[in-house]
């Protein structure tokens, strides 16, 4: 049992369409796990970095998407990458925690040493095969991907405290209102089967409280005594906060970028990070020109092969261009991520914006945003089928789809 | 004949144009504004030209001596001390105004753009044998203004009203006066208002006239009025088949093209522009209702709309200039910025976009 005693599952969850609303309107007409960034769909950066662990048998994808809208994304990154990777989906909520244990049976079917878990909406390096060194270092039941933030925006995520010498975590808290640590949890994690075990564990615990317990009716209502279906496991509150401190669980750290994509504000910097990324990873699959031959590229630029840019255009920094766009004469893209079918007439300005598949920018247009990522309004957003005249957009429309703007716009969200 | 144009002002309004010349020197449709005026006067016959001023003499009397030996006319100035009202500089050059021949005179408001049909007031002012003659226009919104009370078929004013409440007609003063030399005997050399004074005098007395402005009228003292006001004089230009206007394909209605200019390949030029000597107006721009004035540079791929770039301004490559934008005297707007309506004095460098209409110092 030589190669198989090392081999390794890596599960990502994807999450659903009633969740991550803060992604609209992208997500009106994609699931947010394939939105392309960089050129690739957003899965596929998590996908790419298990792909390099070595002894990687298996990858599963589990969301509350339908599995028709995953099929063809999951045959072709099968073939592409040569990995297995197969789309699993939850029935019911079970919770971070759960929704592993629910496929169990499935996950650990081939005896695997290690299941990697990822969540689809982080942006980061994964460094995967240096954390799985550390893990079997370690020892223990579970490694953690952190990262050091700014103290101020530290009590948006899971906190966490670890022991500077041994990386033991010693603990973990959800979104504290206090300070706790400038470390945080990225949502990142490699486990041994033993988690399983944890799993059921605080499962079996449910079952048995919600058994013995008798209260008031009137208690009952009361939020604070729901409690929770017995297969609704967060990892976070139920396995790390607990088991922290008992010698299960470690950290370890990275230095490079790390982002939650949850807006599409965060999309168009996350797809800036992998953009610089590919400098290093990937060089062949960023664009080059100087206006000669070729359109004047400036920075990190991603151009799907199929589309077509006039030599006197200037893209970039920051610009991924999709399939069968036609970017013409005089144009200049700036940080800006232009979908399938884009048309972009001549001397047309772009800068900050997302343009939605099949949208059609005017003649001497400007589509700009202030480019503040975080800000509601920072970015443009464009979704299919916008005829824009010569005209400009002010900070962060978003426009729903199947539009046309022939005025001027201003900061304002278009039904 | 002799004329008095009213110069006046500081021509604050048209700043940040007026902190570079004085503003009968501000460009319009690639020519000083004053000297509109005093090609019409010329034109019908007045040898004499009176501006009457109250700052910056030198820098006038330096453009005006160039104006007297191309066009044959006496130009002088006559400077307030004080502000004298838009009557009170009558007085102060009276001895300028009158001469033997006991001929009226004009006075024009160097703020006003219009077809000045002066050869018809000339006729108008005699058959009517009053003491004094103005134009009126008719204007839509008559309660921002002076409104001219007038007995229609002869034209005899009976009041005027300042910025009337309720309707009572819709006809405004339009700055244009033929005066007999008995009115400068009305008038005190003191602060005094043409308008509240001396016209509503001479009105009581049955002696003023009014005659209707036939074509356009415009006081393009201000950014807005000046822009729209271009937009009337190409479209008068046009109405006379001028070959003044230029036509290809890459124009589109009326546009004004001086012969020094240079304009590059795949630009889109026009309606209502007018583009000054000397300017480069490089490949893939887009200009429309702008004015672009001598020396501008424009460079590839910019786009300005309702704007005026003053003098020796350049604009960088695909910036995005509109929304009543202002650029001063050597104004430098770099590559990809967009102004909405700034107003930046003469100058500087703009490097980051304005978003808001404000004004850059």
């Amino acid at each position: 049992m030589g190669s198989s005693e090392e081999s390794v599952v890596a599960v990502i969850m994807v999450g659903g369409p009633t969740k991550g609303t803060r992604f609209r309107p992208l997500s009106l007409n994609i699931p947010k796990p394939l939105f392309p960034l960089a050129g690739q769909p957003m899965v596929h950066h998590p996908i790419s970095a298990c792909k390099r662990i070595p002894n990687l048998a298996q990858i599963y994808l589990i969301g509350f998407y339908e599995e028709r809208e995953f099929a063809l994304f999951v045959s072709s990154i099968s073939n592409e990458l040569r990995v297995p990777v197969r789309y699993l989906k939850e029935d019911k909520p079970h919770g971070s925690a759960g929704g592993l244990y629910n496929f169990r049976d499935l996950i650990l079917e081939d005896n695997y040493s290690h299941i990697v878990l990822l969540n689809c909406d982080v942006c980061c390096s994964f460094p995967l095969p240096e954390m799985l060194e550390a893990h079997r270092s370690y020892g223990g039941m579970g490694t953690i991907l952190v990262n050091k933030v700014s103290p101020e925006s530290a009590n948006q995520f899971g906190a966490l405290v670890a022991d500077p010498v041994t990386n033991e975590l010693l603990h973990y808290t959800e979104k504290p209102e206090t300070f706790v640590s400038d470390r945080i949890n990225c949502g990142v994690y490699i486990f041994t089967p033993e988690i399983f075990t944890a799993i059921q564990g605080v499962s079996t615990q449910r079952k048995e409280r919600a058994t013995l317990r008798r209260v008031t009716s009137f208690e009952a209502l009361q939020p604070a005594n729901r409690s929770l279906p017995t297969d609704f496991v967060r990892l976070d509150q139920d396995i790390l906060s607990p088991l922290a401190g008992k010698k299960q669980f470690y950290v370890y750290e990275t230095r490079d970028f790390w982002e939650q994509i949850k807006t599409p504000g965060m999309s168009l910097k996350c797809s800036g990070l992998y953009l610089s990324q590919f400098r290093f990873t990937s060089p062949h699959l960023l664009a080059s020109g100087n206006g000669s031959k070729n359109a004047t590229i400036s920075g990190d630029v991603y151009i799907h092969p199929s589309s077509k840019v006039h030599p006197t255009a200037k893209i970039g920094p920051n610009v991924s261009i999709s399939a069968n766009a036609r970017i013409g004469a005089g144009a200049r893209l700036v940080s800006c991520i232009i979908l399938d079918d884009v048309e972009i007439k001549e001397n047309a300005v772009v800068i900050h914006a997302i343009v939605g598949w099949k949208s059609s920018i005017g003649r001497w247009s400007r589509v700009q945003a202030s480019g503040d990522y975080n800000a509601k309004l920072g970015v443009t957003i464009l979704v299919i089928i916008i005829k824009l005249m010569t005209f400009l957009y002010e900070p962060g429309e978003s426009v729903l789809p199947n539009k046309t703007l022939n005025v001027s716009v201003q900061d304002e969200i278009i039904l | 004949m002799k004329a008095l144009i009213l110069v006046g002002g500081f021509g604050t309004r048209l700043r940040p144009l007026t902190l570079s010349v004085p503003k009968p020197l501000v460009d319009f449709a690639n020519k000083p504004m004053i000297l509109h005026q005093i090609e019409a006067l010329k034109a019908i016959g007045v040898t004499e030209v009176v501006l009457a001023i109250n700052y910056q003499p030198e820098v006038m009397l330096n453009f005006l001596k160039d104006f007297e030996a191309k066009l044959e006319i006496k130009i002088t100035c006559s400077q307030e001390t004080e502000p004298l009202g838009t009557a009170g500089p009558l007085a102060l050059a009276r001895d300028k105004l009158i001469d033997d021949s006991g001929e009226p005179f004009f006075v024009l408001n160097s703020d006003v753009i219009s077809e000045y049909p002066l050869k018809e007031m000339i006729a108008f002012h005699k058959s009517h044998g009053g003491e004094a003659s103005i134009m009126v226009t008719k204007v839509d919104e008559p309660s921002k203004y002076g409104v001219v009370v007038m007995e229609e078929s002869t034209g005899q004013v009976e009041r005027f009203v300042e910025k009337p409440k309720l309707f009572v007609g819709n006809k405004i003063n339009a700055g244009i006066y033929l005066l007999n030399p008995s009115v400068l005997d009305r008038i005190e050399l003191r602060p005094t208002s043409i308008e509240k004074e001396v016209f509503p005098k001479i009105a009581s007395e049955k002696k003023l006239y009014a005659m209707v402005l036939p074509g356009f009228w415009m006081d393009i003292g201000q950014p807005r009025d000046y822009i729209t006001g271009l937009r009337l004089y190409l479209d008068s230009l046009r109405k006379k088949s001028s070959p003044k206007l230029a036509s290809g394909t890459h124009i589109i209605g009326n546009v004004l093209v001086d012969e020094s200019a240079k304009i590059g390949e795949g630009c889109l030029i026009g309606p209502d522009v007018a583009i000054g000597p000397g300017c480069v107006v490089e490949s893939g721009v887009r200009l429309s209702r702008c004015t672009v004035m001598r020396g501008v540079r424009i460079k590839k791929h910019a786009c300005i709309s309702s704007s005026i770039i003053g003098w020796h301004s350049t604009v960088g490559q695909w910036a995005r200039v509109e929304n009543m934008t202002i650029l001063g005297e050597d104004v430098h707007v770099g590559d990809e910025i967009y102004s909405n309506g700034g107003v930046v004095l003469p100058h500087k460098e703009i490097k980051s976009s304005i978003l808001k209409p404000e004004i850059v110092m």
